[in-house]
């Protein structure tokens, strides 16, 4: 791993943190980005609608060839002249060619995150020619000599007194900070541009392959400017753009819009094709088209669906990372989460080293992605790509290869941890502080301490008052449950008797292999999965319960994706995957049992915060929901419940502390704000960030699993 | 709710003047008073028609009827027709590859468009059969969907009307213009 370019990401992110206007804004944008969104669907199937992008632009990425060949025949038709360019530089090189045989001097430009891409403003101006940005955002980082921190409002992290300052300097006045006023300071000084400009350049949001023509989707007003006034227009587009038909089109132009900036539709779009009549000539058009890594990444099995997206840059507007470090720290050209996988495959998996792990993994990104994308999944792949080039650092390695792959030897390690710990628990059960160099890990948050006990060991002497079982279920508890909370599989096992189900722990148990996984250490990963599929299966239980989603998710999907190509595994992976369901929905899906729990005796204000990978990845929310109601407490929705804790494992703890603290404070004045006396969730890892957090804070409310809430009341 | 209640109301949601004209001459005298200076009038057949130069000369607009290209950045206006209108997004289509429909329609800081309100689709996918049919008009084109006026939010999020474009779209709905949304 590069240390000097680890320093410098390390360096970007000390100073986004250090700049809270920038994350109250991204904050607030986020929150009115859901709500305008919202609003912009109403009446629409968005589950439909991207469906159908994605298996459109998959249909494209299999024929790419025939399509491209089509779109070029049929601009060529209509006077354009094209250019195929496999890499940046080749783009650039061809524009600034063209430039310079025209003898011209200033180009200008409307928005195009491909010529951000390319650096095509660096090329220009090496040619001698003025590169002249007129989107109101890239003019004003242009100004700035910064690159964008949003794909669709490139400016975002600026503020109107910077601007103001920014401006005053052009028009060598002062300009007061007042946005409609600058606005119209960028009109007028911007005007004269397009009147004088030799050259102008664009991108295209679309080109369509029946036509030969170009889509461009805006709101300003001045790509129409651009590509009308100069007498040669050059549009610079990646090859991902390609759709079929002008239905096709209509289609991406009908969501993209709502899921960007959740307008109805832009104030234009505008579709060009050929050569068109250009004052008393015709216009001389060039169309760039730029692969720079978008057919390797067609051919990327496991990335290439990142290749459907159509840049509306929803993935980064709820992105709690983005939201509080920003698009500078979490992006590198393209940002959020696509701006990670696309900057692997376009400018080097080098650069994407540090981005892809800064990725917490809490999907929000996957749930409102138009072209369906699973953004998390293919990161995961992009990071154990950097785990097999890069390494992923000597401690880590040993621990997932020698010591958690070895069950016995790594639960014995544990055990001798909590013997370890003494000096710092004062026997109980949170650790407050922690000295020297671990400070900074209790600095925001208590831990959990190691259980002296755990569930493995004191699992067989539960009693179970179950004469005839309905289900016998074997139980995956994960490493929280066996050593840190064993008090939760006691309160499972409490809470299924009640519902007339026998529970057994088998003991061969080990890690999902999940921590290896995020660190990009697939191979231990798959061996974990294999000893688990082994010890879960042997007795033929009904079901196999989980009370961690991320576990559940390792064992629903991971295990299945790992070994599908394994003949030995893959059968046995999938039956475990089918048998596998957290404890709440098995509760009220499988067992019907929701109104067993009606008439318990307290009641209590709960809140509930959802679990990154138990809404977003099993899909179960309103299950737990339902317990809380059924069992006599007052549930009340905080904001934001399903917007990620911060805790993301490791990333808590080691890749990223500082982000997740920020992002746990944010859940944290959430729950203040609900005024509830009781936050439940249903996750031990959530369980120990949220309630490390409150407890550190001193705040009064308790947090709980959902089923601690439920073997509480049983019991009382 | 019909297209035309729709389109008003999805236009008017998106700060476009919407005004339901009765005649021609209500739209012309509603452009002449709405513009001081030079207004932009490139021709279109459904123009010539129904005599729209002659019309809006007679109520006193001061007109721009050629050399679009020295005369449009001093204009103050540019009136176009439509070729067809999209009720849920209140989007206006325009074929605009004759350079001067392109030039009313983008430089001045008003665009006033006439639209026969027969000439409204539901939405954008029922918007491809014409639009591909404009597209066999010629063998080149530049065919605009224009939604509201010019617009931003690239300061704090702002949303600001006026950037480039027009900071004043005027759509007038006048019936019988023309049923043809081949027709601008």
């Amino acid at each position: 791993m590069s240390k000097k370019r680890n320093q410098q990401y390390k360096a970007r992110i000390d100073q986004a943190l250090a700049t809270p206007k920038l994350q109250q804004a991204l904050h607030q944008f986020g929150d009115a980005f859901l709500l305008a969104r919202e609003k912009a669907f109403t009446g629409h199937d968005f589950e439909a609608l991207r469906s159908n992008i994605a298996e459109m632009k998959d249909e494209v990425r299999e024929n790419l060839d025939r399509y491209l060949d089509e779109f070029c025949h049929n601009a060529t038709s209509a006077g354009a002249t094209i250019h195929h360019a496999a890499t940046a530089e080749e783009a650039n090189d061809y524009i600034a060619r063209l430039a310079t045989a025209k003898g011209a001097k200033l180009a200008v430009k409307s928005k195009s995150m491909a010529s951000e891409e390319t650096h095509l403003n660096i090329a220009l101006e090496k040619a001698g020619v003025k590169p002249l940005e007129t989107d109101l955002g890239e003019w004003i980082i242009q100004l700035a000599g910064q690159r964008p921190s949003h794909m669709v409002m490139p400016a975002i992290h600026m503020f109107k007194e910077e601007v103001a300052e920014l401006f005053g300097k052009e028009t060598e006045q002062e300009e007061p900070a007042e946005i409609q006023h600058l606005v119209e300071v960028a009109r007028q000084q911007l005007r004269q541009g397009y009147l004088d400009a030799d050259i102008g350049i664009t991108g295209a949001n679309i080109a369509v392959a029946e036509t030969g023509g170009i889509a461009l989707v805006t709101n300003e007003g001045n790509a129409r400017l651009t590509s009308t006034l100069p007498p040669t227009h050059v549009v610079l587009v990646g090859i991902d753009k390609l759709v079929p038909t002008l239905e096709d089109a209509a289609r991406i132009i009908q969501i993209l819009p709502k899921n960007a900036t959740g307008q109805l539709l832009t104030s234009y779009v505008t579709w060009i094709r050929g050569a068109v009549p250009c004052g008393d000539e015709t216009k001389d058009l060039h169309i760039v088209l730029l692969d720079n890594g978008r057919r390797k990444l067609a051919e990327a099995p496991s990335c290439k669906d990142a290749l459907r997206c159509i840049k509306c840059g929803a993935c980064a507007n709820v992105c709690p990372v983005y939201q509080t470090v920003g698009g500078h720290v979490f992006g590198h050209i393209y940002i959020g989460a696509i701006g990670i996988i696309l900057t692997a495959f376009y400018n080097g998996l080098d650069q994407a080293a540090e981005l892809v792990r800064a990725c917490i993994g809490c999907r929000a990104c996957v749930a409102v992605c138009p072209s369906k994308i699973d953004l998390e999944s293919i990161i995961l792949s992009l990071r154990e790509q950097v785990g097999d080039e890069e390494g992923i650092g000597l401690g880590k390695s040993l621990v997932f290869r020698k010591v958690m792959r070895n069950r016995k030897l790594f639960h014995s390690l544990i055990r001798a941890a909590s013997l370890l710990q003494k000096p710092v628990t004062r026997g109980e059960r949170t650790i407050r502080h922690l000295p020297l160099f671990f400070s900074s890990l209790t600095e925001w948050r208590t831990l959990p301490t190691v259980a002296e006990k755990p569930l493995r060991d004191l699992f067989d002497d539960l009693p179970q008052p179950v004469e005839q079982p309905r289900y016998r279920v074997a139980f995956y508890g994960g490493c929280a449950n066996d050593f840190i909370y064993p008090e939760l599989g006691v309160d499972l096992v409490t809470v299924m008797n009640t519902l007339n189900v026998l529970v057994s722990y088998p003991k061969e148990q080990n890690c999902c292999g999940v921590p290896a996984l995020y660190s990009g250490d697939k191979e231990t990963a798959v061996a974990m999965a294999k000893q688990n599929i082994d010890a879960l299966l042997k007795d033929d239980p009904d079901f196999v319960l989980t009370t961690c989603p991320t576990c559940t998710m390792a064992l629903q999907r991971d295990f299945v994706e790992h070994l599908a190509d394994d003949p030995a595994w893959a059968d046995k992976a999938k039956r475990l995957a089918a048998i596998t369901v957290d404890a709440a929905g098995f509760i009220v899906n499988q067992l019907q049992g929701a109104d067993q729990f009606t008439g318990l005796p307290g009641i209590e204000k709960v809140t509930y915060h959802d679990s990154c990978h138990l809404k977003r990845g099993a899909g179960v929310w309103r299950e737990p929901r339902a317990l809380i109601q059924s069992s006599g407490d007052e549930l009340i929705e905080m904001e934001h419940a399903d917007r990620c804790c911060g805790f993301g494992g490791s990333y808590s703890f080691t890749s990223h502390p500082d982000i997740s603290k920020n992002i746990l404070n944010d859940k944290i004045r959430d729950i203040e704000k609900s005024g509830a006396d009781c936050v439940a969730m249903d996750c031990p890892g959530c369980l120990m960030q949220i309630r490390g957090g409150l407890e550190k804070q001193n705040l009064p409310t308790r947090a709980l699993h959902t089923i601690e809430l439920l073997a509480e009341k049983l019991r009382r | 709710m019909d297209f035309i209640t729709q389109f008003c109301s999805a236009a008017e949601a998106v700060g476009t003047q919407v005004i339901s004209c009765k005649s021609l001459q209500q739209a012309v005298d509603y452009i002449v008073e709405q513009v001081d200076g030079t207004l932009l009038c490139p021709s279109s057949s459904s123009g010539e028609r129904i005599g729209l130069i002659d019309k809006l000369t007679k109520a006193g607009a001061e007109l721009v009827t050629d050399s679009f290209r020295e005369r449009a950045p001093t204009a103050k206006a540019g009136v176009t027709g439509a070729n067809f209108g999209i009720a849920d997004t209140g989007t206006i289509v325009l074929e605009s590859t004759d350079e001067p429909t392109r030039l009313a329609s983008t430089l001045p800081e008003q665009h006033f468009v006439l639209l026969d309100p027969e000439k409204i689709v539901a939405d954008g996918i029922e918007a491809v059969a014409p639009l591909r049919d404009l597209h066999q008009l010629g063998a080149r084109n530049f065919i605009a969907y224009i939604t509201g006026p010019s617009r931003t939010a690239d300061i704090e999020r702002v949303l600001t009307i006026g950037v480039h474009g027009p900071k004043k779209l005027h759509i007038l709905l006048v019936p019988g213009l023309s049923s043809d949304p081949m027709e601008n």
